[in-house]
């Protein structure tokens, strides 16, 4: 059935072309999707398919005629009638309408007598008429005289449902349900939905009516991109018309608006409205036209060219042509006489189908491909317009002053948006409504309304609520302004015009505000923008100058050959200074490519003194002009790019040759300033950078070291704590002699500082100086620091070969070495390091420096040799001890090498084969050097030349071990030992080197080599002929923090000293004993600090005492326990064993001693872990603290 | 269901969707011109005449309501098509009849509202 019926609806349609379809009521009921189908093909036109249906049409028209005409003749009865009932309903009320309805059925009668009268064709002819129109009842507009509010919806009416659809689906979705309500609408379930419609202002969501939810989701299951699981919301009866009658904000389109293209070569330019089609669908547009002046195929016919260069193109829109006005002579030029047309007079024409006026096209184009909202025209785009075309084809760029842009149209157009822009404490003015001319600050804004604080004479003070709307910014010339957004953002200047758009043109029209005119900080030009645009700002700031991907003062490749650098944008095109200093005008096209920045600063040039050039440096000519500037860029070594914004010419940039700068900071003079500077870049043979002038030679066999490729420095973070920059945090990007560059870690900034106003910043946070004070300290004897260049193991240029690798110059080769990752102790000689650096696995002990320690004391007859060279080194040295392997040589004279204690170390670590070359060698270096500079501050025999010290050095070592030739390195390095010295000033004894002096003279000619070691020392006492070498041990400040005394802490007897001298707390605990309640030792940095109990005049007193003024007691009386406080046996108990001297200037008598082992202490293997009491022997008084 | 007649339904993805200015019911072109408008062709004339069309439908509208139902349908009655034929109609269209068309309702004695609820009272 459904077939036929089909075929006789289709055969219908096209049995006459002139028939409309009739009402297709009747067959809605087998409205099948085959119907629909069909009716789709159709309608895509498919001729085929018609002519196929043609083929069946006479039987099918026949039954189908039939059929229809006799169903419509009753319809229309109904259909008056229905007509007529309405009228009915409506007319006690409608008065106006009598007289329309009085005509219809004139009308209707007049219809059908007149069709009584024809003859038979005319009748036939009628009929045919008044089957045709026989469905076109009359427009009666019946339901238009009721008020829209009558018409609110009722308890009564059915529901609208919300349900959300997948969004852009949202209209295909109520086609769907459309088409599904007919498919259904006869079958034994039909849709019982009353309408479905959708907002295209209310994405993902659709909402139908009908009575029950039940109903909505019956009719929306099947669809496609219903999410009926996400619920179907009641809409309530109070919103249910504000649905239908939301739109969108109405956006006028009138002549004059701006409006931006959407889509096509022409997308996002600006275009003027210069008419619009009488139902809006249509608007005709005035923009510039993108004409292509170099089309591709040039050589072909003039057929083809055009088509090349077709401006309708789509493909060629990847490389759409710049915007230029239309010029006949150009076009013509190009594309022949005949592309164009001339229309009428003036300048009218016609090219590939598009009409030019005046330059500009003319369109029209459809409403919905154009954009209407948010153009925000800038002033540039706007001024194209402004531009005429001169008689001569030239255009003639209009500016703003030239008064050919009526500004209210874009402020009218940028209305909008000045809702945006408005920010609480902005300054506004009223502009329309009762309150025009009050002016305030914004206070708040909410939706659409402002509350501002008026001031003025009246009115000072009050907040009054305004639609944002009627206001606008308000600047005056004075204010310091930032551009907020456009081209120019982010520029600053200070106010110098306001000019309100207003005063010509209707109030109406002045809502985005004038144009503010302002001259910018950065170019010193005025700059007009739109005031809404602007922000009062107090900030001055670094506008971009970005146009495209160049950015002012980038650096261009013009041509294979030419590069140059941005010196100022224009609209759309560069100025750029090439590297021949001459200036052209570039459009983003012709340049070939932007180096990267980062080229840029790889580019390596010298000054005329053979200085570094770098990017940013401020640099001066040397001859000509003596122009200064800083460097921009630098182009193959040769040419350099600088900037200075005094110079008016070319934006301030120039060109010049590398070799003729000469650099204005007072880097070059530093550097010849600070002896010792910069070795690192100037010698390689230096490398390294030994930092004191002593240690230049501290590289020498390190041959791996020799380039010193990188300074140890750079990478490192470090805080900068003096000058401008202070606290500032970055990392160390290049040194140059004491100068580091510093980058910044705020504002990508490299700053040059002095090294000695940068500290290290440690991982834990804290900082310590950058390296040891004496590195930077000229004076090698002054510097406390310069230990630690000892060339043995300190900075990079004292590396022995044997470790040097070993990183951080100030890091001891310990292997125990705690802390040894504090570079920044560098300065300290590993001896005295507080331990850290010291070789010495107890390391606290590290303060004693072996050479201080050693001094002159006499050897310990009693102790067995092995030892003694092991005190000897203090602490530090007191591995080699235990394996003493060395002790006998060292105590030859000869073997002078080996007695050093650092030479025994290495003596027992050759025996042991334990592979110390690496270290070995450093242990010995250090030791040595601590001796040596004892030495040389003695001043004595010493003070002969390093040279002669350093020779015999390495010949003793020589003869010791198979390490010599590590050692041998390290030796000449001792030069710099003298600084090593100097670290400590501190201690009293600085000024002690005067017992070295004296073995000095013993030493002379023999065994200068041993003599340096003053562990050694001790242990050749003998050899050198008794002299009493010992000497005072003084207690390095933090000695009661020596972890080896732990266990003694509270019982240790200290006594308060030497506060009086430093006025310590009025020197009011001088000379009391304290007892020690608890110490433990803070940060390096800090003054160490005991708790003690002291009884001052009878009372006792719990308080903190530096360290430095607790000195032990020295043991006095027989049996006395006593811990020994250095030496091999360091923390060792023992118990006197002889009546000391009691006089006090006998501290270094030796006393006869017993070691008490403690239960757990098995140190000398000799231990049988129970408490006893060990081997008698004998020690110097002053090394031990007296127990209580 | 209603016994109002259907007008033709166009293809979802037809894009020369156009609503009639008049009554706002939505077709494509090709439909207005083979059968014009099925509510207000009497007045509007949109048969058989591109220029009609042009001049009284528009492709710039928003909304579609698929009025299932428009003599129950309080949509319907809202948007006064509840007298019209079941179809596609448009929430808001944009743009006024022609003068000549308005004048003609004038003459009939018909308030033209026009669709684009720019009045609403």
């Amino acid at each position: 059935m459904s077939d036929v019926e089909d075929h006789g609806d289709t055969g219908y349609e096209h049995d006459d072309g002139n028939d409309a379809p009739p009402k297709r009521k009747l067959y809605d009921d087998e409205d099948s999707e085959e119907e629909e189908e069909e009716e789709e093909e159709q309608q895509e036109g498919g001729k085929k398919k018609r002519s196929k249906h043609r083929k069946r049409d006479p039987l099918s028209r026949f039954l189908d005629i039939e059929a229809e005409v006799s169903d419509e003749e009753e319809e229309e009865d109904d259909d008056e009638e229905l007509v007529n009932d309405g009228f009915i309903a409506e007319e006690g009320g409608v008065e106006g309408e009598a007289g329309g309805r009085h005509h219809a059925r004139l009308d209707k009668r007049r219809e059908m007598e007149s069709g009584g009268e024809k003859s038979a064709e005319d009748l036939a002819k009628e009929f045919r008429e008044r089957y045709n129109t026989r469905k076109l009842e009359r427009f009666t507009g019946d339901m238009n005289e009721i008020p829209q509010r009558l018409l609110m919806p009722s308890v009564h009416d059915a529901s609208l449902w919300q349900v959300r659809v997948k969004a852009g689906r949202e209209r295909d979705i109520v086609f769907s349900l459309m088409r599904k309500s007919l498919d259904l609408e006869y079958t034994s379930r039909p849709l019982t939905i009353l309408s479905a419609f959708q907002r295209d202002s209310l994405p993902g969501m659709i909402y139908v009516e009908a009575r029950s939810s039940a109903l909505v989701s019956a009719a929306c299951t099947g669809l496609v991109g219903v999410y009926l699981s996400r619920g179907i919301t009641l809409v309530p009866i109070d919103e249910m018309a504000l649905l239908l009658t939301i739109k969108k904000k109405e956006e006028k389109v009138a002549e004059g608006t701006w409006v931006r293209l959407k889509r096509g070569k022409y997308a996002g330019d600006l275009a003027q409205v210069v008419d619009i089609t009488e139902n809006g669908d249509e608007v005709g547009l005035r923009f510039v036209p993108r004409i292509d002046l170099n089309p591709r195929d040039d050589g072909d016919g003039s057929k083809k060219r055009k088509k090349g260069a077709s401006a309708t193109n789509p493909g060629s829109s990847s490389s759409r042509p710049p915007q230029r006005l239309f010029n006949y002579e150009e076009v013509v030029k190009l594309y022949g006489r005949n592309a164009v047309s001339k229309r009428g007079g003036g300048s009218l024409y016609v090219f590939l189908g598009d009409t030019y006026k005046d330059g500009f096209i003319e369109k029209d184009v459809k409403l919905n491909s154009i954009i209407l909202e948010d153009i925000n025209p800038t002033l540039d785009e706007i001024t194209m317009f402004s531009r005429t075309l001169n008689p001569d084809g030239t255009s003639n760029g209009g500016a703003l002053e030239d008064n050919m842009v009526d500004l209210s149209i874009i402020a009218e157009s940028s209305r909008k948006a000045a809702l945006a822009v408005l920010q609480p404490g902005d300054h506004v003015e009223v502009f329309e409504g009762e309150q025009a001319g009050v002016h305030g600050v914004v206070e708040e804004i909410s939706g659409d309304v402002l509350t501002i604080t008026a001031s003025g004479v009246d009115i000072e003070g009050q907040k009054i609520d305004l639609p944002a709307r009627s206001v606008r910014k308000r600047f005056k010339p004075g204010d310091h302004v930032k551009v907020m957004q456009g081209k120019n953002a982010g520029e600053t200047g200070l106010v110098v015009a306001v000019s309100d758009a207003s005063a010509n043109s209707g109030s109406d029209n002045s809502a985005g505000g004038g144009v503010v005119t302002f001259l910018s900080d950065m170019s010193m030009q005025e700059v007009s923008v739109f005031s809404k645009d602007l922000r009062e700002a107090a900030e001055v700031g670094n506008g971009t100058n970005v146009v495209g991907e160049y950015e002012l003062h980038d650096l261009v490749w013009l041509d294979l050959q030419t590069v140059g650098v941005i010196y100022k944008t224009e609209r759309d095109s560069f100025r750029v200074l090439d590297q021949n200093g001459q200036s052209r005008l570039v459009h983003p096209h012709q340049i070939t490519i932007r180096r990267d920045a980062r080229d840029s600063n790889k580019s390596i040039a010298t000054d005329s003194e053979g200085h570094e050039i770098r990017i940013g440096d401020g640099m001066k000519e040397v001859d000509g002009e003596s122009r200064k500037g800083r460097v921009l860029h630098i182009h193959q070594s040769h040419f350099a790019f600088l900037h200075n914004r005094e110079i008016a010419e070319n934006g301030g940039v120039f060109v010049t040759r590398a070799r003729g700068l000469v650099s204005v900071a007072p880097k070059g003079s530093l550097a010849k300033l600070a002896p010792g500077t910069d070795l690192t870049k100037m010698n390689p043979a230096a490398a390294g950078g030994a930092q004191g002038p002593g240690a230049a030679g501290g590289m020498v066999g390190s041959g791996a070291m020799g380039r010193g490729p990188r300074d140890r420095l750079i990478g490192v973070n470090v805080v900068v704590i003096k000058g401008p920059h202070k606290g500032y945090i970055g990392i160390v990007r290049d040194t140059n002699g004491n100068i580091a560059r510093v980058e910044l870690n705020t504002g990508n900034k490299v700053v040059s500082i002095d090294k000695s106003k940068i500290h290290r910043r440690l991982p834990n946070g804290k900082n310590e100086p950058i390296e040891g004070p004496g590195a930077t300290t000229p004076n090698p004897y002054a510097s406390g620091g310069a230990g630690g260049r000892t060339p043995g193991w300190g900075g990079a240029g004292g590396r022995t070969p044997g470790w040097g690798g070993a990183g951080g110059g100030g890091r001891t080769p310990n292997p125990y070495a705690m802390g040894a990752g504090d570079g920044g102790f560098g300065g300290k000689t590993p001896a005295w390091n507080v331990g850290s650096k010291t070789p010495n696995p107890y390391a606290a002990d590290g303060g004693r420096t072996p050479a201080w320690n050693a001094g002159n004391k006499t050897p310990n007859p009693y102790g067995d040799g092995g030892r003694t060279p092991g005190w000897g080194a203090g602490g530090g040295n007191k591995t080699p001890n235990p394996y003493a392997a060395n002790s006998t040589s060292n105590t030859s004279s000869g073997g002078w090498g080996g007695s050093t204690p650092g030479r025994s170390l290495m003596g027992t670590w050759d025996s042991g084969t334990t592979g110390g070359e690496g270290w070995g060698g450093a242990t010995p270096g250090r030791s040595l050097m601590g001796t040596w500079d004892s030495g040389v501050t003695g001043g004595d025999g010493w003070g002969k030349g390093g040279s002669d010290r350093n020779a015999p050095t390495p010949a003793s070592w020589g003869g010791a071990s198979p390490n010599r030739g590590a050692w041998n390195a390290p030796t000449p390095a001792s030069a710099a030992t003298p600084a090593a010295f100097a670290p400590t000033p501190g201690l009293p004894y600085g000024g002690a080197p005067t017992p070295y002096s004296v073995p000095t003279g013993g030493f002379a000619a023999p065994t200068p080599g041993l003599m340096p070691t003053p562990g050694m020392s001790i242990y050749d006492t003998g050899g050198y002929g008794g002299l009493d070498m010992r000497n005072n041990y003084q207690p390095p400040s933090d000695w009661l923090l020596d972890p080896s005394f732990a266990a003694y802490l509270t019982s240790i007897r200290v006594v308060i000293k030497d506060t009086r001298q430093d006025n310590y707390l009025d020197g009011k605990y001088e000379l009391l004993e304290a007892q020690v309640l608890a110490a433990s030792r803070a940060a390096a940095n800090y003054e160490q600090t005991a708790l003690v109990k002291v009884k001052v005049q009878g009372n006792e007193e719990d308080r903190s005492i530096l360290t430095k003024y607790l000195f032990p007691v020295p043991p006095s009386h027989q049996d006395q326990a006593a811990v020994i406080l250095t030496g091999p046996r360091k923390g060792d108990k023992v118990k006197l064993r002889q009546r000391p001297d009691t006089d006090a200037d006998s501290l270094t008598e030796l006393v006869v001693v017993q070691t008490v082992i403690e239960k757990g202490r098995a140190e000398d293997g000799s231990a049988n872990g129970e408490e006893g009491t060990g081997p008698f022997w004998e020690c110097q008084k002053d090394w031990m603290g007296a127990l209580r | 269901m209603s016994d109002a007649t259907a007008a033709i339904i166009p293809p979802t993805k037809s894009r020369h969707l156009r609503a009639c200015l008049l009554c706002s019911i939505i077709q494509t072109s090709s439909d207005f011109r083979s059968i014009g408008c099925p509510n207000c062709e009497e007045i509007l004339q949109l048969k058989d005449s591109p220029d009609r069309i042009l001049a009284c439908t528009t492709s710039y509208f928003d909304g579609v309501i698929a009025v299932i139902d428009p003599e129950t349908s309080w949509v319907g009655r809202w948007q006064r098509i509840s007298k019209y034929a079941r179809g596609m109609y448009a929430v808001r269209v944009k743009g006024r009849v022609p003068e000549d068309v308005e004048a003609e309702l004038e003459s009939r004695g018909i308030k033209y509202r026009p669709r684009d609820q720019t009045d609403q009272d």
